[in-house]
């Protein structure tokens, strides 16, 4: 091997551990275990950020004026971070250690956990603040999800219950009562009569799962029956009877062609629900709103009610998911951010108000004492659209248990889901299938 | 020759070190240490934690070692495979088809006959400039099944609609066609610059000889650029191997995990799942991987003198 031959072999190796270099990004973060570098810090003069996204970041700000009526040394700056960038954003914060992190960070019930279990003190433990007083201001369910094993790692924002908005004037041309529709089977028999008369779907899913959150509906049937990805043992459930007959539901809709394809993420949904292309949209509480903002001049064609059930006399009510506000555990200050949290989440008046901006729905019980979630909506056809979710969190709804392997259930879940509606293959196999990857990559039990 | 040559190599430096040795200047060092350091913080430090991880696992908040616990792992993990797999393909259709593409641009952009060479060359080199996030996105805006131009255009002359990102197939597809777009003109200039050091009196002679366009093509051309394209197969294969940006943007490695890369694998492993130590092990069968396939390359391709 003469000179030449070594030289370049060096220069491969350079190449090649560049390429490794790049990649070990990912890795230069440690676990960012136990790096609780935060404290309370002045309780009345601080200078605190909030992270969130969208609608509820326009609600956060609209908040501050008030909030600085009564604590007016804290200045408190809101970000929109965006959905989903902002989970990206609080996990590089929490791997290094908490640095670059704000104080307070909205977080959805999809990643809490998670972020509990992989950062312990990433976020800071609530009791010492005071949040054990609110243990049952919220929904039912609520406080095991944010303090499942007495540490109080967020308090409750958002509770979302399953919904069925539909598109009333499209039903009655096809001769269906909406409101009488008892099951998902009579469901897909209206689907079917509603196609026939106006050529409209019956709903759409994202088929080739472009985006993470393409199994909704299928999460919701799941849900609807009382069951989910995990138990709360945190074993794999994934192929569960109650599954199957949800894969099962949603096959025998997309091969009868009642289903349209969202894929292309919030832009496609929204220029579906502009277009009119589906008659149903099984979205929960929240997106009531959305639609109003959408397509405002529809006013009256359309109505909500609760999802029909899975099975004959089975539940209607499941609640779908929650967001909450978390204080950063490398926050200096957290008295300060608490006051925040607890101003915006505790106070009826904070709650009604972000509920008559954005129609996010409370998980604050004592909020829904407010004549908004009790007057007749213009939009919804004159119905209480209000009292309908409110109905649906008083119902007893059980405690899912998103574990902290939530984001690879997802994953496996889209992909049987995709596979079922691009390739028409079988739901048992598919979701075996999904249950087994999972099992190997969590290291979790499969019970069957 | 390599005799001679070796044998004056090693008579100088060693005149040279005799008299320089004693004194020790630190300038030479002082004026690597910002490089080394730098390297040493943003490189060697990463790579070397990086393998630490790989052979840890995260158990509540906690590393623990785990051997080669995740290395294993990877070996029986389907959609580890799926990911080298949709990798390889990739290597093996989109790579080639690019070189040659890019063989043909550079013997175009070369030629006398061209006007406004400047012009061409500028306008190949452009895509290379823009950024892989923004192009990302405006290739999924094209090829958006229902709104996006690409298949407007197709209706318009009575063409079928082309599920472009939404169907495995084609979303692969899609892909190769993004990567296309972005790299040829890069590596068309790697290979013009080299061809402009081809002597046009090669040319002449073939052309005495009688040999036609082809056979100057195959005869004078290629051989000419062969250490180019050693260079620029070397780096597609390394870029090809990591490709994160464009499935990422495009089509998240879906449908069905059709686009799912090994970058693509990893990102989800580190920053959906936390699972750093996995990632790691992942990032390091990446870089032999790497390794391997470059040494192959320089061995089969090379020089062999």
């Amino acid at each position: 091997m003469d000179a030449i031959t070594r030289r370049r072999l060096l220069q491969l190796g350079g190449a090649a551990l560049g390429g490794a270099g790049a990649l070990a990004l990912t890795g230069c973060s440690g676990s960012g275990a136990g790096t609780s570098t935060g404290g309370a810090g002045d309780p009345a003069k601080a200078s605190i950020t909030v992270w969130s996204w969208q609608g509820p970041a326009a609600q956060l700000k609209a908040l501050i004026p008030e909030f600085n009526k009564a604590y007016p040394g804290i200045q408190v700056t809101v970000q929109d971070i965006g959905n989903p960038a902002i989970w990206d954003k609080i996990t590089t914060g929490l791997a290094a250690g908490g640095s670059g992190l704000a104080d307070v960070l909205h977080i959805g019930v999809d990643y809490l956990p998670g972020y509990v279990e992989k950062f312990p003190n990433g976020l800071a433990d609530l009791r010492p603040l005071g949040a054990e007083k609110y243990r049952d201001a919220f929904a039912q369910g609520m406080w095991q999800t944010v303090a499942p094993k007495g540490r109080v790692n967020a308090l409750p924002w958002e509770a979302n219950s399953a919904g069925f908005y539909y598109r009333a004037d499209l039903f009655e041309q096809a001769g269906v009562d909406a409101e009488g529709l008892q099951t998902w089977d009579e469901t897909i028999e209206a689907g079917r009569k509603v196609k026939e008369k106006t050529g409209k779907y019956l709903l759409g899913i994202d088929k080739p799962a472009s985006q993470p959150d393409a199994a909704n509906f299928f999460q919701m049937l799941l849900q609807l029956q009382g069951a989910f990805y995990f138990n709360h043992e945190g074993e794999i459930t994934l192929d569960s009877p109650e599954a199957l007959t949800a894969m099962t539901l949603i096959k025998r809709m997309n091969d009868a062609g009642l289903v349209s394809d969202l894929s292309g993420g919030w832009s496609a949904l929204e220029s579906s629900i502009k277009s009119g292309t589906a008659a149903v949209l099984p979205w929960p509480t929240w997106f009531g709103g959305i639609i109003e903002g959408l397509v405002p001049e529809e006013a009256g064609k359309w109505k909500v009610r609760l999802p029909p059930a899975v099975r004959r006399g089975g539940a209607t009510t499941a609640t779908v998911n929650s967001t909450h506000l978390a204080v950063a555990g490398s926050s200096k200050h957290q008295a300060a951010a608490w006051s925040f949290v607890e101003f915006a989440l505790t106070r009826p008046a904070s709650q009604v108000a972000i509920y008559r901006g954005k129609g996010i729905a409370p998980a604050l019980i004592a909020a829904y004492d407010d004549p908004v979630f009790h007057e007749p909506s213009a939009f919804f056809g004159g119905q209480k659209k209000g009292e309908i979710f409110l109905q649906a969190l008083k119902t007893p709804s059980p405690a899912f248990n998103y574990s902290a392997d939530y984001a690879r259930a997802l994953k496996a879940v889209t992909d049987a889901q995709t596979k079922v509606l691009l390739k028409g293959a079988d739901p048992a196999a598919v979701l075996r299938e999904a249950a087994d990857l999972l099992g190997s990559q969590t290291g979790r039990k499969v019970v069957r | 020759v390599s005799v001679s040559d070796s044998a004056v190599a090693s008579r100088v430096p060693a005149a040279k070190a005799a008299r320089t040795a004693p004194r020790r200047r630190p300038a030479p060092y002082l004026f690597v240490l910002p490089a080394v350091l730098l390297f040493t913080a943003f490189k060697l430090y990463p790579i070397g934690r990086s393998f630490v991880l790989s052979l840890h696992r995260t158990v509540d908040g906690a590393e623990v070692f785990a051997g080669a616990a995740n290395y294993r792992r990877l070996l029986g993990d389907p959609l580890f495979w799926t990911a080298l797999g949709n990798s390889a393909t990739i290597l093996a259709v989109q790579v080639p088809l690019m070189l040659a593409l890019a063989t043909g641009l550079a013997v175009a952009l070369n030629s006398r006959l061209l006007r406004g060479r400047g012009l061409f060359r500028l306008g190949f080199f452009l895509p290379m400039v823009t950024g892989l996030v923004a192009y990302g996105i405006v290739f999924s805006v094209l090829l958006n099944q229902r709104y996006g131009l690409v298949n407007w255009l197709l209706e318009s002359i009575g063409g079928p609609e082309i599920p472009w990102l939404t169907d495995p197939l084609w979303a692969r597809v899609s892909l190769g066609l993004a990567l296309t777009w972005h790299y040829t003109g890069y590596n068309a200039m790697i290979l013009l610059a080299r061809l402009q050091t081809v002597p046009a009196e090669l040319y002449d002679a073939a052309a005495v000889d009688g040999a036609g366009a082809w056979r100057r093509f195959r005869h004078v051309t290629l051989p000419g650029l062969r250490p180019a394209l050693l260079l620029t197969l070397v780096l597609s294969t390394i870029g090809t191997l990591q490709i994160f940006d464009e499935p990422y943007v495009l089509t998240g490695g879906g449908p069905d995990n059709a686009t799912l890369t090994i970058g693509m694998y990893l990102y989800q492993n580190a920053f959906k799942y936390f699972d750093f130590g996995y990632a790691s092990a992942i990032a390091y069968v990446l870089a032999v991987l790497i390794a391997l396939l470059g040494l192959l390359q320089f061995r089969v391709l090379g020089d062999s003198s």
